[in-house]
């Protein structure tokens, strides 16, 4: 049996992507320390997705931790490296990871009509249809079982 | 187009009459804008940033693997703006443009017993390698061409460009935001280091964020005790304060009430430098000392509710952070001997009321064999150091004493594994945790023990604090009477 969701929400950095959700309960940040930029292996210490790969996934998380070096390291893991998420989903992007994703030419999404880590579970298949900066992006959410 | 206010200039700049550079970056900056709902630009008179490595064998598979240790991300931004013949920084219109600490002393970057250069015995070595310290000079170089005054330090703000209240910045380093916001008076967010980048040749930001009165509001209180107030004596202990008040504040502008009526810049310094391990906002309304607030009504920015939420902070409370400071990436050892490789003290950097500490403390001691004691600072200090005499009692020492660069910019995930380093740096500790390496948190004066031991023990003396009187009175040093 498949379950889809479909949520509305802002867009804070354009782009269509798709991927395999991963969700994160806890604040995090992109820098290198906190999620690797030669693997984008997640390191933090007690994260509910320490030892998880970002890399093309769709990594859902409140809003950022951490140093500003993230918007940096985001950007290289997406552009350089190729270790970089598809896409983020917050409660609230926080400016520094606007900017990553920015210059990292993924998109971000916030401002959801339902609580994103309530909703969206690790696994779920997301898609988000973001086309224009502060406008209304679509995520579209489908479980399996 | 962009729906955002500019001024002539800003404009002339987007329409490309003031060359290539300034035109491509107020793309950049435009397009953020728009992200977050920007209507004007501000003028900047600071830009904080980092040094590019600048590799031209950058897709080499031998140095991509080199530069995901060593690069924070940002070197490849710069690659446009390199290739650009009329790069120059803003610096005529007053904006100074400089950048974090990276990597290495450039004069020292063949010498032992540093950060970027070490051993430890038994465990494994480290060394950056040659060719991205030589990347790096390259990168420096360039800056330097181009007009960046390349200080290379947390702290530009004590003794290289000071904001004035009602100025603007952007500060891609945390603490220094901090600082810039709450004692100066002076308004920058903790900008990203992307944009930073772009700030520097066109000296002008979007308008967001703590830019904004209605950002920079108090949203709770927070109490000191007079107990915490009175007791509190070494830089970790203000670190573990300021750790606390953004615990409670729980990632919310707090207005802090009942601080010492002598906060030292080192003091406030560590205290603001819970922005970034413990909250988002660069800004805390320090009661009677942040220059936006001489009242509770002005630090909520006139929107004070009757009952304000608020918390108090006690000496349990300041143990207690001590203890998870120590527990994020817990040395091995026993709780009040934990052995030590390193120890380092200068995170935000060391300022020079500390680097005296230091050496009035290491005066005719020596560092233990295996043991590195490292102590750094930015380079006016560095200076002063080895002008009045506290470079010669620290060198003497067997410890080290460098300016331009910090531990944690070093590539410090690769340090051999199994190490253990203490600090009075409770971002060290919040952020490098997980990292491979043990972190351990304590004062100075445990920390240069421990350095000459070999053996720390990281809880202070008050750990057992009571608020009885014997226990009180038995207590060294109180600041107030």
């Amino acid at each position: 049996m498949t379950q889809t969701i479909i949520l509305t929400g802002t867009a804070r950095s354009k782009g269509h992507a798709s991927g395999e959700a991963l969700v994160n309960s806890q604040r995090m940040g992109w820098a290198f320390n906190h999620v690797s930029n030669e693997g984008g292996i997640v390191m933090v210490p007690g994260a509910d997705i320490q030892g998880e790969c970002v890399t093309g996934r769709i990594v859902v998380y409140p809003t950022v931790l951490g140093s500003t070096s993230g918007a940096v390291s985001l950007y290289f893991k997406c552009k350089e490296s190729n270790k970089g998420p598809a896409a983020i989903i917050c409660r609230k992007v926080h400016d520094i990871d606007i900017s990553g994703c920015i210059a990292g030419e993924i998109p971000a999404v916030d401002g959801l009509d339902q609580d994103p880590i309530d909703t969206i579970r690790t696994g779920d298949w997301v898609e988000i249809d973001a086309p224009q900066v502060g406008q209304k992006a679509t995520v579209t959410i489908t479980r399996q079982g | 187009m962009t729906t955002m206010k500019l001024t002539t200039y800003q404009q002339e700049m987007l329409d490309g009459k003031h060359g290539e550079t300034k035109q491509f970056c107020m793309n950049k900056l435009v397009d953020f804008g728009e992200a977050v709902e920007a209507t004007e630009m501000v003028d900047l008179v600071l830009v904080l940033n980092g040094v590019p490595i600048c590799s031209k064998d950058r897709k080499d598979p031998e140095k991509a693997k080199k530069l995901a240790i060593y690069d924070l991300g940002h070197s490849p931004l710069y690659d446009p703006i390199f290739k650009m013949k009329d790069a120059r920084v803003a610096d005529k219109s007053g904006c100074a443009c400089g950048n974090d600490p990276y990597m290495v002393q450039f004069d020292k970057a063949d010498q032992k017993g540093y950060p970027w250069n070490f051993s430890v015995p038994g465990k494994g070595d480290f060394q950056i390698p040659a060719d991205i310290i030589q990347d790096l000079k390259t990168g420096y170089d360039k800056l330097e061409e181009q007009g960046w005054l390349n200080w290379l330090s947390c702290n530009p703000y004590f003794n290289t460009r000071i904001p004035k209240m009602g100025e603007y910045a952007a500060s891609s380093e945390s603490s220094a935001a901090a600082y810039i916001n709450s004692i100066l008076g002076a308004r920058t967010n903790r900008e990203s280091p992307v944009n930073t980048v772009y700030c520097a040749y066109t000296g002008c930001l979007p308008k967001y964020g703590t830019h904004l009165d209605e950002n920079r509001a108090a949203k709770c209180i927070v109490e000191i005790d007079d107990a915490v107030r009175d007791h509190l004596l070494g830089t970790a202990d203000f670190a573990a304060l300021g750790a606390c008040i953004a615990d409670k504040a729980s990632n919310r502008i707090p207005a802090v009430l009942n601080l010492p009526k002598n906060l030292s810049p080192t003091a406030t310094k560590q205290i603001v430098a819970c922005c970034s391990p413990g909250m988002n906002d660069p800004m805390l309304h320090l009661m009677g000392f942040t220059p936006e607030s001489p009242t509770l009504e002005a630090a909520f920015k006139g929107q004070m509710p009757r009952n304000p939420e608020r918390f108090r902070i006690t000496m349990d409370d300041i143990v207690e952070m001590f203890h998870h400071i120590n527990h994020i990436s817990p040395a091995p050892g026993p709780e009040t001997a934990k052995p030590v490789d390193i120890v380092v003290i200068g995170c935000p950097h060391a300022t020079f009321e500390e680097v005296r500490e230091i050496a009035r403390m290491l005066k005719g001691r020596k560092v233990k064999q295996g043991v590195m004691l490292w102590v750094q600072t930015d380079t006016p200090t560095y200076w002063m150091a080895h002008q009045y005499g506290d470079t010669k009692i620290i060198e003497e020492a067997g410890a080290k004493i460098y300016h331009q660069t910090c531990v944690a910019m070093t590539g410090f995930h690769h340090y051999p594994p199994g190490i253990t380093i203490a600090t009075n740096s409770y971002k060290y500790c919040k952020l490098a945790g997980g990292m491979g390496s043990k972190w351990a948190f304590a004062n100075p004066a445990a920390l240069i023990d421990a350095a000459v031991t070999g053996v720390l023990n990281p809880i202070p003396q008050w750990e057992h604090w009571s608020p009885a009187a014997d226990r009180h009175l038995s207590l060294a040093g109180a600041v107030h009477s």
